[in-house]
């Protein structure tokens, strides 16, 4: 079967999909009566409604009349680069302390850049760390270990 | 006067030399991310939400309200010498702004829209400040009924009037509604969907979903588009504008002013609608003019610029004062104010005096700092458009992950952002519009809860919403904007409104 705006195709499974999640994973949940709502009511009305939605727009999607409904690319470079950072920093921030974790994330996030280079990338480290030391641990107080846990007593 | 004693109480708790100074940082700071293209007020207010978790409520709103300000200019800066809208509501500022530039009169088209802008936020200051204390008494008559049908046509508004496919922001509204949902149900202690992760009882934070979806995927959607930005820096040339071009502009921003303020009352409204529903009418008004609007037309700067900022004054209207957000901005004010333990609604002017007028007093006060501010620091700004993207994402990413884990002091909330960052990036991806989301997420449990409220008070009878007048009417209005938008010749309008400016 031949799908014409992909777009829209995709955006109706993923709502549908969210939509049946949200209702099966509130079954767990009572229901309660209309006077006395229990915790499964309302994300049930509000998923079951969201699963029609999808669906509704998934077959607006299949028989749209429409020559430019392709999906872009998708861009995994950048996009797991970027998130991946974030994440190290999370993870990092406890064992590495504030300095590694602003490292980890800055030299990850800027290899999703195609001008990456190296000096610049090490020089924007050193200056962020810098600024950073002095705004939110000098500046606001905040309390978050600095630096590596080994290094640490 | 009671509004002359309630502005002076405002101006008393604006005018410490503290709120002054988190007014003029808010400024500032909005300022300088608001230039960066592709960064718009959501993403700005969203990225600097946790700077102000530190402050007192007063302060912080302020600040926020301030940054709100800056962004939104900012993004003016960056029309005009770009061509690149830092948000969607810049959009048709960019036509005739960058065209000015072109001929030699960004500097004429930056003051422009600055002195448009303060004249709009002055008279939208004094518009909110005048209607607030009767829109108060209005809502103290609201039961829980009434409040769930007027978010109900609040969620519909902002379905109608914002651009793309009607269905699909029906479908991001539910999904906002619904991630709401997630955490401890207040009512039955149950925590839902939270998959035995103990953060997760908590509900999703919102500011993990507002970075994540606006920011992140802002960030790696412009690391896409290489190359592509010029800065226009030769010359920004002479500040004021000729006599000439004053004559022209007076009336648009008039205009524009009178405009903005309606529409950013309504729901759904705001500054986006207010600067498209400007430039049409503007080019409707003007009669042969001397130069053609796209080419550098004075008017096509003037009434957009004025038209936004006195919509994103008026839009503060329904959120102080019935605690219902009209647009996605005011969804993330709404989200600051209960971080700080206000719950946002018609008992904040009465119980807390001097946080509601201090805020009304300081909006003024940050138009006019940014007048000051702007005019001669556009240099700077101009500066700051050259320093070249590479080195300026990952300093904002560093900025994002220290504020979104200071606000609990967890990772966990860091990595939520991430994946909120994916999902926005597929949002970005399949053309869903993000903007219904957070207004979704906001309402979610404000909804459940009324909703629930209304049907033990009726002992289950649905027709509650229609046998009280209030309420009735609110529904009446919903049904009347779906059925207006659904109807042909309307959506063939709409489709050519939005693209007209593409």
């Amino acid at each position: 079967m031949k799908i014409n705006d992909a777009k829209d195709f995709w955006s109706g499974v993923m709502f549908a999909a969210f939509g049946l999640a949200f209702v099966a994973f509130a079954r767990q949940y009572d229901m309660g009566t209309a006077a006395r709502m229990g915790p499964a009511y309302f994300p049930t009305v509000l998923g079951g409604l969201l699963l029609l939605l999808g669906v509704v727009i998934a077959i607006s999607g299949l028989t749209a009349r429409t020559t430019d409904g392709k999906v872009d690319r998708f861009h995994f470079k950048p996009l797991l680069l970027i998130l991946g950072a974030v994440v190290a920093f999370g993870l990092l921030l406890r064992p590495a302390g504030l300095v590694g974790a602003l490292a980890a994330l800055v030299i990850i996030s800027s290899l999703g850049s195609d001008e990456f280079r190296l000096r610049d990338v090490l020089l924007l480290t050193v200056g962020l760390a810098v600024l950073v030391l002095i705004v939110f641990i000098y500046g606001l107080g905040m309390t978050v270990p600095v630096l590596p846990s080994f290094l640490r007593d | 006067m009671d509004l002359i004693n309630n502005l002076a109480l405002g101006f008393s708790t604006a005018l410490t030399f503290a709120n002054l100074g988190y007014a003029f940082a808010g400024v500032v700071i909005g300022t300088l991310i608001g230039v960066l293209p592709g960064i718009g007020p959501i993403a700005t207010l969203a990225m600097l939400l946790p700077v102000t978790y530190a402050l007192e409520p007063t302060s912080a709103l302020i600040m926020l309200a301030g940054i709100y300000y800056g962004a939104q200019y900012g993004g003016s800066t960056t029309a005009i010498l770009v061509n690149l809208p830092g948000e969607s509501s810049s959009v048709v500022t960019c036509i005739d702004g960058y065209q000015m530039a072109r001929r030699g009169r960004a500097g004429a088209a930056l003051a422009t829209a600055a002195l448009g802008s303060f004249f709009a936020g002055t008279v939208g200051t004094l518009i909110l400040a005048a209607l607030a204390a009767p829109m108060v008494e209005l809502a103290f008559k609201f039961g829980p009924a009434e409040y769930f049908s007027l978010m109900v046509l609040g969620l519909i508004g902002a379905v109608v009037l914002a651009s793309g496919s009607l269905v699909k922001a029906i479908a991001m509204i539910l999904f906002g509604l619904l991630l709401g949902l997630v955490g401890t149900d207040v009512n039955s202690g149950v925590a839902r969907f939270s998959f035995e992760i103990p953060e997760l009882a908590d509900g999703i934070g919102f500011v993990s979903v507002a970075m994540g979806v606006f920011g992140f995927a802002e960030i790696i959607a412009n690391l896409e588009h290489k190359g592509e930005r010029q800065v226009f820096t030769d010359k920004v040339g002479k500040l004021l504008p000729t006599m000439a071009e004053f004559k022209e502009a007076i009336p648009a921003v008039l205009r524009g002013t009178a405009l903005g303020s309606i529409l950013g009352v309504l729901p759904g409204g705001g500054a986006l609608l207010a600067s498209f529903a400007a430039y049409t009418v503007e080019k409707k008004v003007t009669r042969n003019p001397k130069i053609p609007f796209g080419q550098g037309n004075i008017r096509g700067v003037a009434a957009p610029e004025s038209a936004n900022n006195a919509g994103a004054q008026t839009s503060f209207i329904p959120m102080l004062t019935l605690g219902i957000p009209p647009n996605a901005v005011m969804a993330l004010m709404v989200g600051a104010m209960t971080i700080h333990n206000i719950q946002p609604g018609p008992q904040v002017m009465t119980s807390n005096p001097s946080l509601f007028w201090g805020l009304i007093a300081s909006m003024w006060i940050g138009n006019l700092m940014l007048v000051i501010l702007n005019l001669p620091l556009i240099g700077i700004w101009v500066q700051l458009l050259k320093v070249p993207y590479r080195f300026l994402y990952p300093a904002i990413l560093v900025f994002c992950c220290i504020g979104v884990y200071s606000i609990n002091n967890n990772s966990f909330d860091v990595t939520m952002t991430a994946v909120f960052g994916v999902l926005g990036y597929v949002f970005f991806k399949l053309r869903c519009e993000p903007a219904p989301l957070i207004l979704g997420f906001i309402l979610g449990p404000m909804m459940e809860e009324n909703l629930r409220r209304a049907m033990l008070l009726s002992r289950g009878d649905a027709t509650v919403f229609f046998t009280r007048p209030l309420s009735l009417v609110l529904l009446l209005m919903a049904a009347a904007l779906v059925v207006i938008v659904a109807l042909p010749q309307i959506s063939r309008k709409r489709e050519e409104a939005f693209q007209e400016v593409d």
